[in-house]
């Protein structure tokens, strides 16, 4: 016949005997289940805070990186607008001198054709007084059909002509 | 015919008659608890079995979906500072429900034993009471039993003590209720079966008669409850009776 407990009944040695069991079994569970679990995770956790301090650095890095380009484009249009600035000085700087220069030559130009047409007005003018003298001495001559000592005459014509030059 | 049910068994008595503790026997109770031990930690070590951190295993989720689970239900009742308890809840509960759950094999749980409920209700009362001791000191605790009015002293010490007798009780109760209507059904059903097949001319009918056809199918619907649900439930309520306790004490 196979010996029995009793249906309720507390049995000294296996009340101790549990108490033992069930911290065995705390111990068990531990080691074999949360200690790596917990481990996993817990480098789960670090490898996704890596990799979110990674993006927000690669975010910083783009940020710095776009800052500094518009600051680039910023100068390079300031440089592109000074050049304009300048060119466009330069241009009309330059426009004025030639202007002037024209100008200048023109005038110099002008003063020179003066120069040769007053030249060329008293040329003819002393030409004509000469002829003028000669046609007169002739005329003169043949008038009076005398001869009045040249000298008496030249200075005669000259003073007429000199007259003729004042009054025309 | 006669239903008899009796205790777990007694494998082997050692012959050493220890004082208070009597005599050491190998019991059902004990062979079976090895057994569930060995079930949780093996389960344990299959489920942990190469973790990895990115491209996981079903296995692998299960793992952390149960510690996951343990680590909310305890800190969930009993708060943060609670923390080093969820090795010692999950060992309980998985402890229970093991046991429980065992006797679908035909094996005796061992939570039908009350020794072993006891064992586990007089260790969750000497963590509410070293709760209490902690929170308030020994004179705090001591001077909380004459609260509010020193006549209810008695009451106070009374009620202090049926917290682990009723969590123990309350246990072994919904699983020897369980033991005792199954052995009874099985009982009622074979009998039925043999006056139903009695029933039967000559020689065949005595041999049918012999087997009880009927305890097939229905009693797997009463173990649904009494097996798995109340193996459920009752590891449940037992592990939430311990984090409301130990927190509660915590607290004054």
């Amino acid at each position: 016949m196979q010996q029995v407990q009793d249906l309720v009944t507390l049995v000294p040695w296996t009340f101790v005997a549990m108490i033992c069991n069930l911290f065995i079994q705390v111990y068990l569970i531990k080691r074999f289940l949360f200690k790596p679990v917990n481990a996993m995770l817990e480098k789960r956790k670090a490898m996704a805070d890596a990799q979110i301090q990674d993006a927000v650095k690669a975010k910083d890095e783009a940020q710095a990186m776009k800052a500094e380009y518009e600051q680039n484009m910023a100068e390079a249009k300031n440089k592109a607008s000074e050049i304009l600035t300048t060119a466009q000085k330069t241009a009309s700087v330059q426009s004025e001198e030639i202007l002037k220069d024209a100008a200048r030559q023109a005038a110099a130009m002008k003063a020179k054709a003066e120069k040769d047409i007053a030249q060329e007005k008293r040329k003819a003018v002393n030409e004509i007084k000469d002829e003028i003298g000669g046609m007169a001495v002739d005329i003169a001559g043949k008038v009076i059909e005398r001869e009045i000592s040249e000298e008496d005459h030249k200075k005669l014509i000259d003073e007429f002509i000199a007259n003729v030059g004042e009054a025309s | 015919m006669e239903v008899s049910i009796t205790g777990a068994k007694i494998f082997y008595t050692f012959p050493i008659d220890f004082p208070i503790l009597g005599k050491f026997q190998i019991t059902e109770t004990l062979v079976v608890s090895w057994l569930v031990m060995l079930i949780i930690t093996g389960l344990c070590i299959w489920l942990t079995r190469d973790l990895k951190v990115e491209n996981i295993s079903k296995r692998q989720a299960v793992a952390e979906m149960l510690v996951e689970m343990a680590n909310k239900f305890v800190i969930g009742n009993m708060g943060e500072k609670f923390r080093k308890m969820i090795p010692f809840v999950a060992a309980l509960f998985a402890t229970s429900l093991v046991s429980n759950l065992i006797s679908l094999t035909g094996l005796r749980s061992p939570t039908a034993d009350l020794s072993v409920e006891a064992a586990w209700a007089v260790v969750v009362f000497i963590m509410i009471t070293a709760e209490k001791i902690k929170a308030g000191g020994v004179g705090g605790y001591l001077k909380g039993f004459t609260q509010p009015i020193p006549v209810l002293t008695p009451f106070n010490i009374l009620s202090e003590l049926a917290t682990p007798i009723s969590m123990a009780c309350r246990h072994f109760g919904n699983i020897l209720s369980g033991i005792v209507i199954n052995s009874l059904i099985y009982a009622a059903l074979a009998l039925a079966s043999s006056a139903l097949f009695g029933l039967l001319p000559g020689l065949v009918g005595d041999i049918l008669a012999q087997i009880p056809f009927l305890s097939v199918g229905i009693p797997a619907i009463l173990s649904f409850y009494f097996d798995w649900f109340t193996g459920f439930m009752q590891a449940f309520i037992f592990c939430m009776l311990t984090t409301m306790y130990i927190a509660n004490a915590s607290e004054g």
